[in-house]
């Protein structure tokens, strides 16, 4: 009952330090630009390539850069900011296991990350193709899942690197968007290859670096989430604090 | 009191000799603790006991006062030694960690929320059963309005310091630990501040406060623990470490009716090792033997017919004592 408690203030407070309006305006140009280029698709190309068009989009720009952009952008922050501006300290001080400030930070993280993927992506698949529920479900499932990935992914990030932000970039745009379509092994040490497969299976088009399994691709990314809470945990009893 | 480490300027020594068990009635205590960062040593083989009541530690800018208050919150981990905290490591013992209040010398607080809510959010995760009354406590025991809405970032630098002692007290730690605690705050809430640090150790909690500013510290109490160079050079009340350093010279500053002739016949004598005129009626000498030094101050202004409107002796605060231990002007 304690613990539940102190989660939730944890939660609240790491919570309350994300929302900014600069960082409500680049959600808002995102979500935006998601739905203007998808009712642009589904308004150009032909009934029959519709479907597979807007999941190519949805691929390249919701999977490829929306969803891990975003995430980067509040999770890496979530304990990055206060390490940057010393306040984790009053955290850190206090008698709770660490597990619980990494769960709390990968919770707030997720929090912002998952309507912020699914919503307005799901709304594009809904726009693109004049509102096919298989694939605004499979839009919104393989969404949540990148969401909740590489929300702990950059919680942990943030912590243990200063310019996590730039890090996070190089991962997202060096690994993940050309070493990882090089060669299946570096692809399996992709996070973005998972949820990729959950679409491409759902939806039965094919994409890149989706040739993983309908299981590993529902597992993964959760499982990434929690080993990565668990070494955030693991770093916070190590670390030191300023 | 004990002086340790080759702190004096002429090597004179009294090595501390503490028991190696942990005394029953200490709080804090240190063993050979070291902390380097790379090849910079910031603590080097600190031994310290510290039981209830005011400890002072001082040092400059540098001299690893922080880190060595970081080590005793467990936010630092010592290279070597072992630090242990009212029954704990408190790297890794949430118990004991629960026994800390720290006000860090940082600036940085949670800038988007109010004062009632930081120290709110400390009291729940510290486990308080009625967070919001114990926040308010704390707040009001720092004199900060609990229903002053604003976000503390647009706080004052003095009311940001009233919120991290209010956070740092939420929870009546046992053990209190305050890195500069008085930075920025008006001589009225300073006073404040050192009455209500004096009250808690005077009810048993074990205050320790570190300044570089040696006003602060002599206010704060008598016991005081003196780092230079990441290292424990001296510890014990304030005035028996100057007595110790009655070997080493002291200054006094004489106003007077003709400075020139009182130093041309003061410094005849053996006791007086140095004459600085300071002004026409003012001088500075400097004795190894201030009471031989006073009675020929007395007979010589007789013998020439002078006044001594004031005899002030200008090494007997912190600031002197500090000088002669690490043997550089602070």
């Amino acid at each position: 009952m304690t613990s539940s408690r102190q989660i939730k203030a944890l939660y609240r407070a790491l919570l309350d330090q994300q929302l900014t309006k600069s960082r409500l305006l680049l959600i808002t140009g995102f979500s935006v630009l998601a739905l203007v280029l998808a009712l642009s698709i589904g308004s150009q190309v032909d009934t029959e390539n519709r479907t597979e068009a807007i999941v190519g989009f949805l691929s390249v720009y919701g999977l490829g850069f929306m969803v891990p952009i975003l995430s980067l952008l509040f999770a890496s922050t979530t304990l990055g900011q206060l390490v940057e501006d010393e306040t984790l300290v009053y955290l850190w001080l206090r008698p709770n296991p660490r597990w619980q400030l990494a769960l709390a930070a990968w919770a707030a993280s997720a929090t912002i990350a998952l309507p912020i993927a699914v919503i307005p992506l799901a709304a594009a698949a809904a726009i693109g193709t004049s509102g096919d529920g298989g694939i605004v479900a499979a839009t919104a499932l393989s969404m949540g899942l990148a969401a909740i990935g590489y929300s702990g992914l950059f919680v942990l990030l943030g912590l243990v690197f200063r310019r996590a932000l730039l890090w996070g970039l190089v991962y997202i745009f060096i690994w993940e968007l050309f070493v990882a379509r090089a060669g299946a092994g570096a692809a399996r040490l992709s996070l973005n290859t998972y949820p990729h497969s959950v679409l491409a299976r759902l939806t039965e088009i094919e994409l890149p670096l989706a040739e993983r399994s309908m299981a590993a691709g529902l597992i993964v990314p959760v499982v990434l989430a929690a080993v990565s809470v668990g070494a955030t945990a693991w770093w916070l009893s190590r670390a030191e604090i300023a | 009191m004990t002086v340790q480490g080759g702190g004096l300027q002429d090597g004179n020594i009294e090595i501390s000799a503490e028991p190696r068990a942990i005394p029953i009635d200490a709080s804090v205590v240190l063993r050979q603790v070291s902390k380097s960062f790379g090849p910079l040593v910031a603590v080097s083989d600190i031994d310290l006991v510290v039981r209830p009541g005011i400890t002072a530690i001082l040092g400059p800018n540098g001299a690893g006062k922080s880190t060595l208050l970081r080590l005793i919150c467990g936010l630092a981990k010592p290279t070597t030694g072992t630090v242990w905290v009212a029954g704990g490591d408190p790297r890794f013992d949430d118990t004991a960690r629960g026994h800390i209040g720290l006000v860090p010398q940082q600036d940085g607080v949670f800038e988007r929320q109010s004062a009632l809510e930081t120290v709110t959010l400390a009291a729940t995760l510290s486990g308080l059963a009625n967070p919001d009354t114990q926040a308010r406590r704390a707040l009001n025991t720092v004199e900060l309005d609990p229903d002053l809405g604003r976000p503390v970032g647009t706080f004052s630098k003095g009311m940001r310091q009233r919120v991290k002692v209010a956070q740092a007290l939420v929870h009546d730690p046992t053990v209190l630990v305050l890195d500069e605690p008085l930075n920025g705050l008006d001589p009225r809430q300073r006073q404040h501040m050192i009455e209500l640090f004096r009250r808690l150790g005077d009810a048993g909690r074990t205050v320790l406060v570190s300044s570089h500013v040696l006003d602060e510290v002599e206010r704060f109490g008598s016991h005081v623990v003196v780092v230079a160079k990441g290292r424990l050079v001296a510890e014990g009340d304030f005035h028996e470490i100057r007595d110790l350093l009655d070997t080493q010279p002291h200054r006094v500053r004489v106003a007077c009716g003709d400075a020139r002739a009182l130093a041309a016949r003061l410094i005849r004598s053996d006791a007086v090792l140095g004459c600085d005129i300071v002004k026409a009626d003012t001088l500075e000498l400097t004795t190894d033997d201030v009471r031989v030094a006073r009675r020929l101050l007395l007979s010589s202004s007789r013998d020439l017919d002078q006044t001594l409107r004031a005899i002030t002796p200008l090494d007997d605060d912190l600031e002197s004592v500090f000088r002669y231990l690490v043997g550089r002007p602070s």
